[in-house]
């Protein structure tokens, strides 16, 4: 137990470096209990290939030791060649995903063309950059995947909720980066078809299943090519046995 | 008549008309010619330079990364439309770290006209401009746009004095899918016979192009005076002494 | 009008959202800064209450912005009138709605508006029929704005909305086809016909039927 203070110190989630405040207030003294943060729970995964990017979100809605929903939806369509996944604080996550969601909107019907991915990813990170130095910052994080409508170029940007953008050619959010990370290092090639995009997400989610101590109900997954985005039929059900 | 509704630019004429913006456009028509040309490759800018003339000068202003465009009215109201321009081009590439798209430059100007055309105690900007850009959806584009805030894209185009006839000239000559080349040739012709002054010099011209290098990068040429010259021999324009300078 | 870039000239009809289309006539600098007012609005109704505009709202709106402008000091109107087009989410009935510079705004089944608008209007009258589909609307539009517009095909524009369904630009050649087939049924006409004296220029059309078309 760690000891009581006036003001909450700050705790940092080892896996997101998120500021946790578990906080009880017994007598005007807090008492801390660590407990990881919703976000690192929530699996969100992307790769790209040649011609397509993939993005998986587990379909778990939590809160606190409960599962809500196993059906939840993370992801939103920003426009017809960009797909935003999200994880983090709830509340947070779906009001900044709807907020970027309309700005998105708004640019395609005012400049009667879509914004690429890469802007549409470099928009985010200032809209998130603005909100963490405000009174009240977003807690979200983000995955965004793309396919440039001019060059028909696939794309993957990640995001954490301190506007920190990278593009990447595959990426995870939360726990899911311990074991999936190192599985893609080893397997994604950047000129992969989408079959092969999919055995890799296998591959993923199969080891979530495997290691990942936490049921994140299986995953949605949703690919973005050149004609737009569309939610493909997913196996959940298999069984995987821990070693 | 007029005098009623031409005190303020926020009052419509009976015949609907703005007086305010009609003797924006009129001071225009005295400024030097500009005019622009769009090719398959690339895009020229030609105006005359008016040196003599205290008022209504005129000239070319190079602006921002990917557009750049011609000026015909007031400088003064030009250089306040050039920097709020600039301005909007580089939020444009701080907020979504890429070029702004021509269009939506040439719009945000626009839009700043127009809202001096319909907010009161202010004039119109007395300036009219011809555009040219690239941007990678939509190529190589010529704009123009006048005082009123209308824009519109064209082919070749031009504004200030004598427009009229440069149009007219213009329409005659231009060809579907030029080269650049030709289109310097077309633009030096055109403006030869629509100024004052039956000489051409590099001083009296000014030139400008876009266009694309052969590793596909997109560069944008402000003309020296030598080129401008050497430009003028080659169609025969330059007069005596003139073709020497530079 | 040879020079000029049909590619990059913006356009008299624009969309307000998906499913929400405007024609105008008048000032296009005001109309910009008026269809941008209503993009905003559309998005941000979508945002607050997750539903899309429906025709009825994004036109009170837009003759709301029009009436302000009316009555505050130091600007001067909107000078434009519109036409709204759409259907309203999950429902088939096509609606027209017309705006004007003072913020009055009314329901039609087919109207004009713009130059020579009045002589349109009044072909509209005697031609319109309940009930038209897709070919007699697009048909019909074609007609009445030849009897204002001189040039024919190549200064007609024509969006099609249908419920569902994106907005749809007739093509040119499209255009020219209906021009020339409806020219071939003057002539035939022409004996007993008197011919109106045709004016140039700019009309915004729109009628009521399965499809929605309009303008030049």
């Amino acid at each position: 137990m760690l000891e009581a203070r006036e003001f909450p110190p700050i705790f940092l989630c080892p896996v997101c470096k998120a500021p946790q405040l578990i906080t009880s207030k017994y007598a005007s003294t807090f008492l801390f209990i660590y407990q990881p943060p919703k976000s690192c729970q929530e699996v969100l995964l992307g790769i790209t290939g040649k011609d397509f990017t993939l993005i998986a979100a587990s379909k778990a809605a939590m809160r606190g030791a409960t599962i809500l929903k196993a059906s939840d939806d993370k992801t939103r369509q920003l426009n017809k060649h960009t797909l935003m996944a999200f994880s983090g604080e709830a509340g947070d996550t779906v009001q900044f995903a709807e907020y970027i969601q309309a700005n998105a909107q708004l640019y395609s019907m005012r400049n009667e063309a879509d914004l690429s991915p890469s802007a549409m990813a470099n928009f985010v990170r200032r809209e998130l950059a603005s909100s963490l130095r405000s009174r009240k910052p977003y807690m979200v994080n983000l995955l965004l995947g793309g396919v440039d409508p001019i060059t028909d170029k696939p794309s993957l940007h990640w995001l954490d909720y301190l506007a920190a953008l990278a593009p990447v050619p595959y990426a995870a959010h939360g726990y899911a980066q311990y074991y999936c990370l190192s599985i893609l290092d080893k397997h994604h090639q950047p000129d992969i078809d989408l079959e092969r995009g999919l055995e890799l997400l296998r591959l993923c989610t199969d080891e979530l299943k495997r290691r990942l101590p936490i049921d994140f109900k299986g995953v949605l997954v949703k690919v973005v090519t050149k004609d737009g985005i569309r939610e493909i039929d997913y196996d959940d059900s298999k069984q995987v046995q821990s070693a | 008549m007029s005098r009623r509704y031409d005190s303020r630019t926020t009052i419509f004429s009976p015949e609907g008309r703005l007086y305010q913006v009609e003797y924006a456009l009129e001071a225009i028509s005295h400024a030097g010619t500009a005019l622009g040309i769009l090719a398959k490759d690339g895009i020229v800018l030609a105006a005359e330079r008016k040196v003599t003339s205290k008022l209504l000068e005129q000239d070319t202003s190079a602006e921002k990364l990917n557009m750049i465009c011609a000026v015909a009215g007031m400088t003064a109201d030009a250089n306040i439309l050039i920097n709020y321009a600039r301005q909007a081009a580089q939020r444009y590439l701080l907020t979504f770290n890429e070029d702004i798209p021509c269009e939506q430059l040439v719009r945000r100007l626009c839009d700043l006209k127009q809202g001096y055309t319909q907010h009161g105690g202010l004039r119109p900007f007395g300036v009219s401009f011809i555009y040219a850009g690239y941007d990678p959806q939509r190529q190589f584009q010529l704009y123009q746009s006048n005082p009123s805030g209308n824009y519109g894209g064209w082919k070749a185009t031009s504004v200030g004095a004598n427009n009229a006839s440069a149009q007219s000239l213009l329409k005659q000559d231009y060809k579907e899918d030029c080269d650049l080349k030709e289109a310097c040739g077309m633009a030096v012709k055109v403006l030869s016979k629509t100024m004052d002054s039956t000489k051409l010099s590099s001083e009296k011209i000014e030139f400008a192009t876009v266009g694309k290098t052969k590793d596909g990068k997109i560069y944008h040429h402000l003309w020296g005076a030598e080129e401008i010259t050497a430009l003028l021999k080659e169609h025969d324009l330059a007069k005596g002494e003139d073709a020497e300078m530079g | 009008m040879k020079l000029q870039d049909t590619r990059i000239t913006p356009s008299k009809i624009g969309l307000i959202d998906t499913h929400v289309c405007l024609a105008f006539a008048g000032l296009n600098a005001d109309a910009r800064i008026l269809i941008d007012k209503a993009r905003l609005e559309a998005q941000s109704h979508r945002l607050t209450v997750e539903d899309p505009v429906t025709i009825e709202y994004i036109t009170k709106y837009v003759a709301g912005v029009q009436q302000r402008y009316t009555q505050s000091g130091g600007v001067r109107p909107f000078g434009i009138s519109t036409l709204i087009v759409g259907f309203d989410k999950g429902d088939k009935v096509p609606r027209l709605y017309q705006t004007e510079p003072s913020g009055i705004y009314s329901a039609w089944k087919a109207n004009a508006i713009g130059r020579s608008s009045k002589t349109v209007r009044e072909f509209l009258e005697r031609n319109h029929k309940d009930g038209m589909d897709r070919e007699e609307t697009i048909k019909l539009t074609v007609k009445s704005l030849l009897e204002v517009v001189q040039t024919g095909a190549k200064n007609i524009e024509i969006a099609i909305m249908a419920p569902g369904k994106a907005m749809e630009m007739l093509p040119v050649d499209e255009i020219e086809s209906y021009v020339k087939n409806i020219e071939v049924e003057k002539q035939e006409e022409a004996a007993k016909k008197k011919t109106r004296t045709p004016g140039t220029g700019t009309t915004t059309i729109l009628t009521r039927g399965p499809g929605e078309g309009s303008e030049s």
